[in-house]
């Protein structure tokens, strides 16, 4: 009697860590599938002056970063064939819908891409994104940013100033990335 | 008694807590996607997360002729053993990689570097094409958050195995992996349900 107590105890015992077990892989592989795209932004210090740029849209017309000064821009680099650029699209337009009107721009800079492909491209979205889509079609401002991997998105300050940087797909739509951006814009 | 069954109870349970990154976290585990039938090979529990996806030639000559590059180029990169490569930073702390650490080695035993991207940017310059997107940056420094894709070339033919050997840096210290028996992707999509 004794012993079959003690079996039916290391039975549940055994029981108990595989499903612990069990448990831990499933949070592992869940954690990273949700993750895919992140919201951290990391900070840049020292305090930088952002690279000025000039850069056409679509239309031809002409945007110069200098001309933002007093806004909080992001500055999104991206590509169609990138996987992770074209899942934190919408999530960018949200956050400038949301933002916008509050000192707060969006810049997407396309890397190599000619317009018509771009526009077919936004054509595809669920929403058409507002914000300007610029193209660097040498990558010559994002070797000026330093940029290696796509995509790449900084957040500069009021001031002009590189302020955070993201290497990587990222959530824009996280309340972490809008409370960063608050942040910023309550500055003087 | 019930004193030993306790004890007893206690240092089982210490024992699963300490077996349970040996077994969830030690190896990289290999998937088939069900969509297209190839391989990719998952490195979990490390702080740096490391993914590498199988790559059809068919695909790459795709990738690249929808760049407009041309055929030579397009040929030579889809000569290659070609896997998509993700890599994460899963900590808190910045980490660093360098794709010119990392060596792939073949079932003869040698040992191999890889082609880095600056090397087929280079070439690609010497032809006059400024394209230096879609493989894997040489070297780069995560951030909290931050991560990465890009193609990887390994100098070999469809089907081959190989065992990949990759490292990063964290707080000064180097830290190194090998993923065994990776096998480049075959010449054409293999056959799935």
């Amino acid at each position: 009697m004794h012993q079959l107590k003690r079996l039916n105890m290391s039975k549940q015992i055994v029981l108990f860590i595989a499903m612990l077990l069990m448990l831990a892989a499933t949070h592992v592989l869940a954690d990273a599938e949700e993750s895919d795209l992140g919201y951290q932004f990391s900070p840049v210090t020292p305090l930088i002056v952002a690279p000025d740029f000039t850069l056409e849209d679509m239309d031809g017309e002409s945007y110069e970063l200098h001309d933002y000064r007093g806004k909080v821009v992001l500055v999104n680099f991206w590509a169609t064939w990138c996987p992770p650029c074209r899942k934190e699209m919408p999530a960018l337009e949200a956050l400038y819908r949301k933002l916008d009107g509050n000192s707060f721009a969006v810049l997407a800079i396309n890397q190599w891409e000619d317009p018509d492909h771009v526009f077919a491209y936004t054509g595809e979205l669920n929403v058409f994104p507002t914000f300007p889509i610029l193209f660097d079609p040498e990558s010559e401002i994002s070797a000026l940013y330093g940029v290696k991997g796509l995509p790449t998105s900084f957040l500069i300050d009021k001031k002009g100033r590189l302020a955070y940087r993201a290497v990587g797909g990222r959530a824009f739509d996280h309340p972490a990335v809008e409370q960063i951006i608050r942040v910023l814009l309550a500055k003087p | 008694m019930h004193g030993v069954n306790s004890l007893i109870l206690a240092r089982l349970f210490a024992g699963a807590w300490l077996l349970l990154p040996a077994i969830v976290y030690s190896a990289s585990i290999e998937r088939v996607s069900p969509d297209t039938g190839l391989s990719s090979w998952k490195s979990e529990g490390d702080a740096l997360e490391f993914e590498l996806v199988q790559v059809l030639p068919d695909y790459v000559r795709a990738v690249y002729a929808a760049r407009g590059l041309p055929k030579a180029v397009v040929d030579k990169v889809s000569s290659y053993c070609v896997f998509g490569t993700i890599l994460h930073n899963r900590t808190d702390r910045p980490l660093s990689y360098r794709v010119a650490d990392w060596r792939y080695i073949t079932a003869d035993g040698v040992s191999h570097r890889i082609r880095t991207k600056s090397e087929w940017v280079s070439e690609w310059q010497d032809l006059g094409i400024a394209f230096r997107w879609s493989m894997l940056p040489d070297d780069q420094t995560f951030e909290v958050g931050d991560w990465g894709q890009g193609f990887t070339t390994i100098g070999l033919q469809p089907g081959n195995r190989f065992a990949l050997e990759y490292s990063w840096a964290q707080d000064g210290k180097a830290e190194t992996r090998t993923i065994k028996e990776v096998r480049c992707a075959p010449t054409e999509a293999p056959e799935h349900e």
